[in-house]
């Protein structure tokens, strides 16, 4: 059994989105999540977190039906979403936002300081900023505050949507690694990316198309099936 | 954006403007309307606080503020008349919690979603109702209510004496001011609803209802608007309909906007100082009779106005506040 099986969903805005696509991601993968602009990427990953409620079709984590359930209930069940532009708490420090994202574990204070203590391991940038206001973060800081955060709560599932947008090809080869470490330690990812340099760190790779599936695939054949060349639209790195 | 170090100067130019206006005063031989000022002021700075603290989670001005503290008089009226006047205190602030719970729920909560100005209006709606009621309930008459300690005599500044009531009410706002900010700084309920204010997808995210949040805001709201009147209100004796939006609702509001609308310690020194300036403005020759601008009773009204006008005006953030 795969921890995330999605099957037939559509969601809308009153219009149809997703027009039914159905894929599962293993328990311990790193999956992408590519497509154009408008092509649904963040729809599905709201979907998946319980910010829309979708039209038809199942979403099942870990081989329950999650479809439906308020974001409040799955951050518990175990599914994080890093939400697209950050939406870090602008007036609030890096430490109390990391704390706000510890909400659900806020009983358990030797747990809450072993997770921040990870996620400055993972971003000691984090460490050095701990009491600037994340309104006043570079873009770079805010997305791995937005990272931590989401880690905050022990999720078994991390969804990142658009993880290197607006950051320099370096500052997303770091992110992605970070990703890749995130992902060594336990946490099943999917991550939505219009840069094909996560690539390399992904187990698996899922192509969208106007609110469609048009490609998934693993291992091997997500590096050899010129991904770039056909869906992509040739871009570079 | 503004990190800690921009409101920190905030503060400090708050205080020094404090400072400076308490030394002008006392240079001028003013400063009887200074102890003045700072006993009607802090009535001012404990309704502005209700309304900052909803202004900071809901983005809007909640007009009914003035009554959450006038339907806390009637209810002290009732329940004093017989039985213990403590109790009747705790069943005021019962019924204001109340009365912002039930605000929130039928009115505030399915307008989730409706522009902030429907919202405003909403409230306006809800404060004249709850007017409406009280003339229902009570006609236009006016109801004596006693205070919580009678001695008037125990401390004088300036030859101004400050009844008890007044020094209770000065502690409490004081008292208030921190025990808010500790709790809008240390505690996770605190950072939970500064987070929601700005970021309240992101909030869900990390798995805290923002409705929830709001329920709660506004019952402390609410709270704080019942306290300010069953504090203040007894040293006039009595109260009719409407008793707190009529007299205080406005210069509260100039208090919070003077403080920045968002900033608890702003709301507090925001209301001292609008008390201070009211009470300058009555007392001082240029408004009395004969003066180039009497307008026979209306001064301290007045002032308000001349105070919000210019702050809006010269200084729309406020004293505290920071720009937008
Ligand atoms: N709140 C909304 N209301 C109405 N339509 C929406 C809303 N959000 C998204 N859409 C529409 O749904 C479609 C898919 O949008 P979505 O945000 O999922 O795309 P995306 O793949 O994440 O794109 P991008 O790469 O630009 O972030 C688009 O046509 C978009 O206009
Ligand atoms: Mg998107």
């Amino acid at each position: 059994m795969a921890l995330l099986e999605i099957e037939e969903l559509r969601v809308g805005y009153g219009f149809p989105v997703l027009m039914g696509i159905s894929f599962e991601v293993e328990e311990g993968e790193t999956a992408v999540l590519f497509g154009l602009n408008g092509a649904g990427k963040t729809t599905t990953v709201s979907t998946i977190a319980g910010m829309l409620k979708p039209d038809g079709g199942a979403i099942r984590f870990d081989g329950s039906d999650i479809a439906g359930r308020p974001p409040t209930q799955l951050v518990r069940d175990g599914v994080a979403l890093v939400p697209e532009g950050r939406r870090v708490f602008p007036a609030l420090s890096v430490s109390n936002n990391l704390r706000l994202g510890s909400w659900t574990r806020r009983r358990e204070q030797a747990e809450v300081d072993q997770r921040r203590q990870l996620v400055f391991d993972y971003f000691p940038r984090l460490a050095e900023r701990a009491d600037q206001a994340a309104g006043t973060l570079s873009g770079g800081e805010q997305q791995m505050l937005a990272i931590g955060r989401a880690l905050m709560s022990k999720p078994r599932l991390l969804l990142i949507d658009e993880a290197s947008l607006g950051l320099s090809p370096a500052l997303a080869k770091t992110v992605f690694q970070v990703v890749k470490r995130i992902n060594d330690d336990g946490v099943t990812v999917i991550i939505v990316e219009q840069n094909v340099g996560v690539l390399p760190y992904a187990d698996r790779a899922l192509i969208m198309e106007k609110g469609t599936l048009v490609f998934s695939g693993v291992g091997d054949e997500i590096r050899n099936a010129n991904l770039r060349e056909t869906y992509l639209g040739g871009g570079s790195e | 954006m503004g990190g800690l170090f921009s409101e920190r100067r905030s503060l400090l130019i708050g205080i020094g403007a404090t400072v400076a206006l308490v030394v002008f005063l006392i240079v001028v031989g003013e400063e009887k309307s200074l102890v003045i000022g700072l006993t009607q002021g802090s009535a001012y700075g404990m309704v502005a606080l209700g309304l900052a603290l909803i202004y900071k989670s809901s983005g809007v001005f909640n007009f009914a503020q003035g009554e959450f503290g006038t339907v806390a008089l009637y209810v002290l009226y009732l329940l004093d008349i017989k039985g213990n006047y403590w109790l009747a205190i705790i069943g005021a602030l019962a019924a204001a919690g109340l009365m912002g719970f039930a605000t929130e729920r039928l009115v505030v909560r399915p307008l989730f979603e409706a522009p902030r100005v429907i919202l405003l209006v909403a409230t306006a709606g809800v404060a004249l109702l709850a007017i409406g009621v009280e003339l229902w309930f009570a006609d236009a008459q006016a109801k004596p209510v006693a205070k919580a300690f009678s001695r008037n005599d125990r401390i004088t500044v300036f030859d101004v004496q400050i009844t008890d009531q007044r020094l209770w009410l000065i502690v409490t706002l004081a008292a208030l001011a921190v025990l808010l900010g500790l709790f809008f700084t240390r505690t996770n309920l605190g950072l939970a609803i500064i987070g929601a204010s700005q970021e309240p997808t992101a909030t869900e995210l990390v798995g805290i209802s923002v409705r929830r949040l709001s329920s709660f805001t506004w019952v402390l709201a609410a709270v704080l608007g019942g306290l300010a009147a069953v504090i203040a209100i007894p040293d006039l004796g009595s109260f009719g309909p409407g008793a707190m939006t009529s007299n205080y609702l406005i210069p509260a509001f100039t208090a919070a906007v003077l403080g920045g609308m968002t900033s608890l310690p702003g709301a507090f020194v925001g209301g001292v100082l609008i008390g201070i300036i009211q009470s300058v403005a009555t007392s001082a020759p240029l408004f009395q009779d004969g003066g180039e601008l009497a307008i026979p009773g209306v001064p301290s009204t007045l002032i308000v106005f001349v105070v919000l006008l210019v702050v809006l005006v010269a200084r729309p953030q406020g004293l505290l506040g920071k720009r937008a």
